[in-house]
């Protein structure tokens, strides 16, 4: 049923929907209604959950990892600094291959202090083996919520589903809210595949000498390898019982796109529009919205950006010392082709700063102007400071 | 519901697990520090001067075990309904739980479980020693006497109570009016601990001659006659005053039932209050007139908040000067007060404000400044201290032909209740190791039962209970593990309003019920006492606490020290020792 409802609300459902087990959270902006709605679906029992309070983002992480061990279904959400001081327990999470599923709320860290959103936080964890889905709106995030389940559980790694603090978390938009029944048929109850039992004793976790430690991180790559053809699966499935698809990554007019611009979460919106205006102008330009972000679908990027001239890479990120966060992935898929296009990173809308449709078409002609990049990225709207 | 495709499981999952059993590796070896279950002494039970175990007995209560905790009070006081209503409880004083919200209401728990006993009819079910052959003569069968016996008969001696009343209890049958302490609660606990074993002679005034015949009969002389004669105001037309403790007396005998006048009320002990309070209640306008002020009086401070409610009017710093016949009614005239000295500690001095003076017209006037013994009981003075006497918190010896022990209120600094029978108690321990080890092992023995660093001792401790095993370090509230507890309003027992209050002597305040005592009781803290809450053995990250049948110990093969279970500990019944 079709129903008007703020993003974070959308994770919340979804949550409930997917009978998730057990809860524990933190409260931080801009990520609080989830786990405030989820706090009260388990006060009122319209959830059978168990609701873990804890005293920061790091023993709710924690408190996961134990109940996950155990073999449930497992949830939390946080944003920014709350990720950040999840750190420890991120690298954990995955190498202990628990499926736990997490909502993160893209905002800036500080200082300057900051509420606003910003992908800086989930991509500054991008090496502690989550997997990681930016999505763009409210019926994308409860979609993703159901299809991060599956997945994880699929292939015992925890997965990140990333959407931008306000722009998307605070903003309410008209989402179809399926029914448990097809939830269900789609989500059944979690096999998990790490159980501890008091049965059946063992430990969990223990000591691993340099003997065993690179075959078992070597085993998260290859999970990680798996989860592209797994996750069409999903999606295959999921189109099936809902009719609704994302795939990896989205590409919008790229088969004869000279020009096409990259972009996540929120600002593909923007970007649909803009790429429609330029389009009726004549412009040769395509849209690639990317949706997977760890593990990196770098065979699929191969396939939609190689036949263009030049790539535009909108990063609302930044990694100090060398540039945005997606063009650097995207420069590292496309490098061992033969021939590649140019890869030009621009920076825009840090820390809440509006991504406009003038901001993205100044990108696209700036880009069509230029023969060939810069090697830094170029910092969109600055202001001038004395 | 389907069962997820099993093709999706083709990705593998390498983890660290084992089988084996980690017991391979003694953690124990990496400890420095060991922990150890070590309870120690609540605050409450060292402040009250009887030292009953208050942790455990609110333990119990809180677990519904009424009976047990009955017991436990009585292993160290024989009178918990009596106390339960009138002792000026020190104990909530000192109550950790005030620091985090407020005292645990520790006198109307010990009311209401030496009331459950009385409802059962419960008899004294601590066993005494066997006979020893030795006897005891108390003379006074008030509540020093009354504790002396019960505690020395505990101990295997035979004691014979000589009382010159009617019927035993002294200031608890005479002196305490009945609103506080009515008759048949005093009488309930009185029987149970003469029904112990102690032979009582009534209507027996110990005179010299008597003693000088019949003390040869008996190994040991305990005195603890009490306070019973006024102290002179020693102003002039003094005869025309009533005599307050004899007032008491009178009322207590059913000789008073009504006074329909302006009454005047000369003291600030806890027997000018409870004169004031019973006029109030017999129809009369009290004047309460004190040579210093409020905050200096000696009586209880809650009982004169309890007579101000009840409309007992309080003037400060006046003293009489002298009083006069003016028909019907008494002139008294009063020396305005003004405070000289307040630097050194105690109460400050006062002095004549001048020459101020003012004259009041009522009906009666009643003394209440103090009372002291009869002239027959030669107290040893405070400077005979040669060999043959021994000086104790509560009591002094005279070890001569036969030892003589003076105590209650004769040698108790606060003159209470509850200081009588501490009293009673370490004269009965006393008497004992002087039989069995002799004089010189007194002091000694006796610092040994002590609970915390205070005066209080514990006769469960002497007796070799288990209460010997607690370290006598007193538990704070930085000891407490606060996390483990919510804030909880302290349980107020249903009380007369103070209007209702003065219309008759009944009882003020209401006993707990069932439901209120044991949430009451479950507020406790339990200072330093393991309530079995196991969160030792929960948190012990190497599983090294073995709990059998709700018996601790830590297997130190495997703990490594920690201290992770000291920490968890809500109550501090666990310790950290260096190795």
């Amino acid at each position: 049923m079709k129903q008007v409802m703020e993003g974070s609300h959308a994770v919340s459902e979804a949550v409930r929907l997917a009978r998730v087990q057990v809860i524990s959270a933190y409260p931080i902006t801009p990520q609080t209604h989830i786990v405030e709605s989820l706090s009260e679906f388990y006060a009122e029992g319209s959830m059978d959950a168990r609701f873990l309070c804890v005293e920061s983002e790091h023993s709710a992480l924690a408190a996961l990892i134990g109940a996950s061990s155990c073999g449930v279904r497992t949830f939390t959400a946080t944003s920014s600094h709350g990720l950040a001081l999840m750190h420890e327990l991120l690298h954990w999470t995955a190498a202990a291959r628990l499926p736990i599923v997490m909502a993160e709320v893209n905002r800036a860290l500080g200082p300057g202090w900051n509420i606003w959103t910003d992908q800086t936080d989930s991509l500054s964890q991008r090496d502690t083996g989550w997997i990681q889905l930016y999505c763009e709106d409210g019926q994308e995030v409860l979609d993703t919520i159901f299809q991060a389940f599956r997945l994880a559980e699929m292939v015992n790694l925890p997965a990140m589903v990333v959407m931008d603090a306000f722009y998307l978390s605070h903003t309410y938009e008209p989402v179809d809210v399926p029914d448990q029944k097809r939830v269900d048929r789609f989500l059944p109850p979690i096999e998990p595949r790490i159980e501890l039992d008091v049965e059946n004793p063992c430990a969990l976790s223990q000591l691993s000498p340099p003997t065993m430690f690179m075959e078992l991180r070597h085993n998260i790559q290859i999970a990680m390898e798996h989860v592209p053809r797994c996750f069409k699966l999903v999606e295959d499935e999921f189109a099936a019982l809902f009719n609704r698809r994302y795939g990896q990554m989205e590409p919008v007019h790229c088969d004869d796109a000279e020009i096409i611009m990259v972009v996540t979460g929120t600002a593909a919106s923007t970007c649909r529009e803009v790429i429609s205006d330029l389009r009726s102008g004549g412009e040769k330009v395509g849209l690639l919205k990317i949706k997977m972000f760890r593990p990196f679908p770098k065979e699929l990027i191969r396939k939609f950006l190689a036949p263009a001239q030049k790539v535009a890479v909108v990063d609302r990120n930044f990694s100090f010392g060398t540039s945005g966060i997606f063009a650097q992935e995207i420069k590292a898929s496309l490098c061992n082709l033969d021939a590649h296009p140019f890869v030009f990173s621009y920076i825009a809308g840090l820390g809440g700063r509006d991504v406009t449709v003038d901001l993205l078409k100044e990108i696209y002609w700036k880009t069509k102007e230029n023969l060939t990049p810069t090697d830094e990225s170029i910092w969109m709207g600055l202001r001038e400071i004395d | 519901m389907p069962k997820q495709q099993k093709s999706f499981m083709e990705v593998p999952l390498f983890i660290p697990r084992s089988k084996v059993s980690t017991e391979i590796n003694k953690t124990g070896s990496w400890r420095f520090v060991s922990p150890m279950f070590e309870e120690k002494t609540a605050p409450c039970s060292a402040a009250c001067p009887a030292g009953e175990d208050i942790g455990r007995i609110e333990m119990l209560t809180a677990q519904g075990l009424f009976k047990r905790a009955w017991e436990a009070i009585l292993m160290e006081n024989p009178f918990p309904s009596v106390c339960g209503r009138i002792c000026f409880h020190p104990c909530e004083n000192f109550c950790n739980r005030k620091e985090f919200d407020e005292s645990i209401a520790l006198h109307s728990l010990e009311r209401f479980l030496g009331d459950i006993a009385i409802a059962e009819g419960l008899n004294q079910p601590l066993k005494n020693l066997p006979a020893n052959g030795k006897k005891i003569a108390i003379a006074g069968a008030g509540p020093a006497g009354l504790s002396a016996a019960f505690f020395l008969t505990r101990l295997g001696y035979s004691c014979t109570i000589f009382e010159e009343k009617s019927e035993p209890g002294g200031i608890l049958r005479w002196g305490i009016p009945s609103y506080r302490l009515p008759d048949d609660i005093l009488k309930s606990e009185i029987k149970r601990i003469l029904d112990s074993g102690v032979e009582i002679r009534c209507n027996t005034p110990v005179t010299k001659s008597f003693m000088e015949k019949e003390i040869g009969y008996y190994d040991a002389f305990f005195i603890g006659s009490g306070h019973s004669i006024s102290i002179k105001m020693d102003v002039y037309g003094e005869d025309a005053a009533s005599d307050g403790l004899k007032f008491l007396y009178n009322i207590r005998k059913g000789e008073i039932t009504s006074i329909n006048c302006t009454a005047a009320v000369i003291g600030g002990g806890n027997t000018a209050i409870d004169v004031s309070r019973s006029l109030i209640r017999l129809g009369a306008n009290v004047i309460l007139m004190y040579r210093r002020r409020r905050q200096d009086m000696p009586a209880f401070a809650n009982e004169v908040e309890m007579a101000l409610k009840e409309g007992v009017q309080l003037m400060e710093l006046v003293s009489p000067i002298g009083l006069e016949k003016d028909g019907k009614n008494l002139l008294l005239t009063l020396q305005k007060m003004k405070i000289a000295d307040t630097l050194s500690g105690g109460r400050p001095q006062v002095v004549p404000d001048s020459t101020k003076t003012e004259t009041l017209r009522v009906g009666k006037i009643f003394a209440a400044v103090g009372a002291g013994p009869d002239k027959l009981w030669q107290i040893p003075c405070e400077d005979k201290d040669d060999n043959k006497i021994l000086r104790l918190s509560h009591c002094i010896i005279s070890i001569e032909k036969y030892p003589k022990i003076f105590a209650g209120d004769l040698t108790n600094h606060t003159k209470s209740a509850v200081d009588a029978i501490a009293s009673g108690k370490q004269a009965a321990m006393a008497l004992d190791i002087l039989f069995n080890e002799g004089r010189d092992s007194i002091k000694e023995r006796l610092s040994s039962c002590k609970v915390g660093d205070g005066p209080a001792l514990s006769m469960e401790i002497y007796m070799n209970g288990k209460r010997k095993s607690r370290n006598s370090r007193i538990v704070y509230l930085k000891d407490i593990n606060t996390d483990y507890f919510m804030p909880a309003l302290r349980i107020i027992p249903l009380s007369l309003s103070p209007e209702l209050c003065i219309k008759s002597f009944s009882q003020v305040e209401q006993t707990l019920t069932t439901d209120s005592a044991m949430k009451e009781a479950s507020r406790c803290f339990n200072c330093g006492l393991c309530n079995n809450c196991d969160n030792c053995r929960l948190f012990c990250p190497e599983m090294a606490v073995i709990s059998e049948d709700n018996n601790r110990r830590i297997n130190f093969d495997y703990c490594k020290g920690c201290g992770i279970c000291v920490v968890e500990c809500p109550r501090s019944a666990m310790a950290l020792k260096e190795e």
